[in-house]
C-alpha cells in the first residue's frame, strides 16, 4: 500500500466534491436549528429535489429548470412540514420521518408511474450541472488540478456559507430568527411574529434542501437511483449538530465525512472490503458527532462554575 | 366515564380522518392513471386475505412489524425516538443465525433458547450506544439511531457476503440448524407469531403495572420531575432503550429461524421504518398500536396482488401509508374544534 497514492493532491478535491452534498443538507438543517426545528425530514425533501432535478432536466433538457423545480418541490415538501408543525402542532420528528418516508415511495411511485423505470434511471438526455472550466488555471500545476472544472453548484455552495453566515449573524432578519430559536416568548414580548419566522426559516431550509438534492442528482452524479440520498441528508443533520448550526464550522464537519468517504474509496483498490469502506463515514459521523457533543457539554459545564465562582 | 368516552371518540376520530384522507389521495392518484380504484382496493384486500397462502403471508410479516411497533413503543415512552429499530433486527438476526449454525453441540431445544438469548444480548447492546451517547452526551438519538442502522446493514452485508457467506450467487448464509415450526403451510407463518404476542403483553403488562413501567412513563412525561421523586432519568432511558433493542433482537431472530431458515441479506429492511409507522400513526398508544401494525402487514402484503392485478405499482401503497402518517401525526380534529370554539366565542 503506498501512501503517497492515497494522499496526493487530488484528495482534497475528492473531499470537497463529497462532502458538497452533505453540506448543502447540512445548510438545509442549520437555517431550521437556528429558530430551534430540528430539521430530519433533510433527507426527504433531498430525495424529491433530486429526483424533480433529474426528470425535469430529462424531459425539458435544460439543467437550469432542473434545479429550480427541485428547490420549488423541496420548498412545497418544507411547507407541509411547517403547516404539521406550526398549525397542526405535530412532532417534529414524527412528521419529520412522515416527510423522509412519504419521499422514499412518492419518488419510487414516480419513477415507476410516470417516467416508466425502476430501482436507476439514466439516460444521455439528462442534461448534468456545467462545469466551470478556467482556461488559464489549467497550466499552473497543483492548483489548476485542485480548483479548475468545479460544478457551478460546487462554487455556489461556498457563496451559500458565506451569504447563511451572514444572513444568521450580521442582518437583522438572523438576529430575529436566534431570538426565536433562543426563546420563543421573549422574541414575541419583542414585538416578533414567532411563527411567521418558523415559517421563513423552513420556507429557506426547503429551498435549499431541494438545491441539495438537484446537485447530487445533477452534479454529484447524473442520474436517479432508488433511495439516492442513503442517509446523507441525516449526515448533514449530524453535521449541523457538530457545528452548532453555524454554517461554517457545521461545513467544516462536512468535510471530515468528505474526507473519510474519499479516504475510503481510495483504500477500496487495496483489498479492504467494499462494505467495510462503505459503512466508514457513518461510524465516522457518530464519533465525530459524541466528541463534538461531549466537548460542548464540558465547556457548558466550565462556564457555569465560573459564573457561580464570581 | 363520560368524559372518557369522548376522549377515545377523538382518539378514534384522529385515526380514522387521516385514513380517509390518505386512501382519498390514493383514490384521486389511481383515477389519474386511468385505473378504477374501487377494483385496485379490491384487489389489494384480495391479495392480502384470500387463500391460506396469502392470509399466511400476510399474518407472518404482521409478526415482526408488531414486534417492532412494540420496540418503538417502550423507547417512546421513556422519551426516545428510536428509529434503531431496525439495525436491532438486522443485528439480531445475525446473531441467531450465526449461533444456529455454529453452536451444534448444544441440544437442539437450548439451541433454540441460546439463538434467541444471543439475538437479545446483542440488539440491546446495539441499543445501549445511541441511548448513552444521549443521556450522558446529550447526542440526539434520531441522528444515531439511523446512522446507525447503515452501519448495522453494513456489518450484516459483509459478514453475509463473506465470512459466513454459503457461497450462493445471492448474499445468504447457510442454513440453520434448528427452526421454529411452521404452523401454516405453504406460507412461512410460524410460532414465532405467538412469541410475539407474548412479548407485546408482556410490554404492557410491564409499562402499566410494574414500577419499571411506572418509572419509565414518568421519565418520558417529564424527567425532571422524575429526578425530584427519585428516579435515576439516565438509567431508565438507558434501561427503556434496551428493552426496545431487546425486542427489535427478538423480531430479528423470529424472522430467521421461523421464514427464512438462514441468513439472507436485507431481510429487514423497512421493518423498522414500518413499525416506527405504526406506532406513530396511534401517537404511542400500545394496546391499539398493534391494530395499525395488523393493517400496514394487510397493505404490504396485499400491494403485490395489486400491482399484479392492475397497472398500479406497489410503491403506490407505501406513499399511501406515507400520507396516512402525514396526517395522522397532525391534531386534525383538536385543531378544529379549537377553531371552531374560537369562531363561537367570538359570535358571542
Amino acid at each position: 500500500m503506498e501512501l503517497g497514492k492515497i494522499f496526493n493532491s487530488s484528495l482534497i478535491y475528492a473531499t470537497f466534491r463529497s462532502a458538497t452534498p452533505i453540506i448543502y443538507a447540512a445548510l438545509c438543517a442549520a437555517i431550521t436549528q437556528q429558530a430551534d426545528i430540528l430539521n430530519i425530514g433533510t433527507e426527504g425533501i433531498m430525495l424529491i429535489g433530486a429526483f424533480m432535478a433529474v426528470a425535469v432536466s430529462y424531459l425539458t433538457g435544460s439543467w437550469l429548470l432542473g434545479v429550480l423545480v427541485a428547490m420549488v418541490s423541496g420548498l412545497v415538501i418544507a411547507m407541509v412540514m411547517a403547516v404539521g408543525n406550526i398549525k397542526f402542532k405535530s412532532d417534529i420528528c414524527a412528521i419529520g420521518m412522515g416527510i423522509n418516508m412519504f419521499a422514499l415511495a412518492i419518488t419510487k411511485f414516480l419513477l415507476n408511474a410516470w417516467l416508466g423505470q425502476s430501482g436507476t434511471f439514466m439516460s444521455p438526455d439528462i442534461k448534468s450541472i456545467p462545469k466551470v472550466h478556467i482556461p488559464g488555471l489549467s497550466s499552473i500545476p497543483i492548483i489548476g488540478n485542485i480548483f479548475n472544472d468545479w460544478y457551478i453548484t460546487e462554487w455556489f455552495v461556498i457563496v451559500l456559507i458565506v451569504v447563511l453566515w451572514f444572513v444568521f449573524y450580521k442582518t437583522v432578519w438572523g438576529l430575529r430568527l436566534r431570538a426565536v430559536g433562543r426563546m420563543p416568548m421573549a422574541a414575541q414580548t419583542a414585538g416578533i411574529n414567532v411563527n411567521a419566522m418558523k415559517y421563513q426559516a423552513i420556507a429557506i431550509s426547503g429551498l435549499v434542501g431541494g438545491l441539495a438534492g438537484a446537485h447530487l442528482s445533477l452534479g454529484y452524479s447524473t442520474m436517479f437511483v432508488e433511495n439516492m440520498t442513503s442517509s446523507r441528508g441525516f449526515m448533514g443533520v449530524a453535521a449541523m449538530y457538530f457545528g452548532g448550526a453555524h454554517p461554517v464550522f457545521t461545513a467544516i464537519g462536512c468535510l471530515v465525512f468528505g474526507f473519510t468517504d474519499s479516504i475510503g474509496a481510495r483504500l477500496q483498490a487495496y483489498g479492504v472490503p467494499s462494505q467495510l469502506v462503505l459503512m466508514m463515514p457513518y461510524v465516522v459521523t457518530i464519533a465525530v458527532l459524541a466528541i463534538s457533543m461531549a466537548t460542548k457539554m464540558s465547556a457548558e459545564k466550565k462556564r457555569k462554575s465560573s459564573l457561580v465562582s464570581h | 366515564m363520560n368524559k372518557k368516552k369522548k376522549i377515545d371518540f377523538k382518539s378514534v376520530a384522529n385515526v380514522l380522518l387521516p385514513l380517509v384522507l390518505a386512501l382519498l389521495v390514493g383514490t384521486v392518484i389511481i383515477l389519474c392513471m386511468g385505473e378504477n380504484p374501487i377494483t385496485a382496493y379490491i384487489a389489494l384486500i384480495e391479495g392480502a386475505f384470500k387463500g391460506k397462502l396469502k392470509l399466511g403471508t400476510t399474518l407472518a410479516s404482521f409478526t415482526p412489524l408488531l414486534l417492532t411497533t412494540t420496540a418503538f413503543i417502550i423507547a417512546a415512552k421513556a422519551g426516545a425516538f428510536n428509529v434503531g429499530v431496525e439495525g436491532e433486527v438486522f443485528l439480531g438476526g445475525i446473531v441467531a443465525a450465526y449461533i444456529g449454525i455454529n453452536w451444534t453441540f448444544l441440544p437442539k431445544p437450548l439451541l433454540l433458547i441460546a439463538c434467541f438469548v444471543g439475538a437479545i444480548l446483542v440488539a440491546a447492546l446495539w441499543a445501549f450506544i445511541p441511548a448513552a451517547l444521549r443521556v450522558y452526551y446529550n447526542v440526539s438519538e434520531v441522528c444515531s439511531t439511523i446512522l446507525m442502522n447503515s452501519v448495522a446493514l453494513y456489518i450484516t452485508n459483509y459478514l453475509v457476503s463473506g465470512p459466513m457467506s454459503a457461497g450462493a450467487a445471492n448474499a445468504q448464509s447457510d442454513p440453520v440448524t434448528v427452526t421454529l415450526p411452521q404452523i401454516m403451510k405453504p406460507s412461512s407463518l410460524n410460532i414465532g407469531i405467538f412469541i410475539a404476542i407474548i412479548v407485546t403483553l408482556l410490554t404492557i403488562y410491564i409499562l402499566n403495572k410494574t414500577s419499571l413501567g411506572m418509572k419509565i412513563r414518568m421519565v418520558g412525561t417529564n424527567p425532571a420531575n422524575a429526578e425530584f421523586a427519585g428516579i435515576n432519568p439516565k438509567h431508565t432511558f438507558i434501561k427503556a432503550m434496551m428493552i426496545s433493542g431487546a425486542i427489535g433482537g427478538i423480531a430479528g431472530a423470529i424472522e430467521i429461524l421461523g421464514v427464512h431458515g438462514y441468513f439472507l441479506n436485507n431481510f429487514a429492511t423497512g421493518l423498522g421504518t414500518n413499525g416506527m409507522l405504526a406506532a406513530l400513526i396511534v401517537k404511542n398508544n400500545i394496546v391499539t398500536a398493534p391494530a395499525i401494525a395488523f393493517f400496514i402487514a394487510v397493505l404490504k402484503s396485499g400491494a403485490m396482488g395489486m400491482q399484479q392485478a392492475t397497472s398500479v405499482p406497489k410503491s403506490l401503497v407505501d406513499t399511501i401509508t406515507a400520507v396516512f402518517i402525514i396526517f395522522a401525526c397532525m391534531e386534525l380534529i383538536g385543531n378544529i374544534r379549537k377553531s371552531k370554539k374560537k369562531s363561537d366565542e367570538k359570535k358571542a
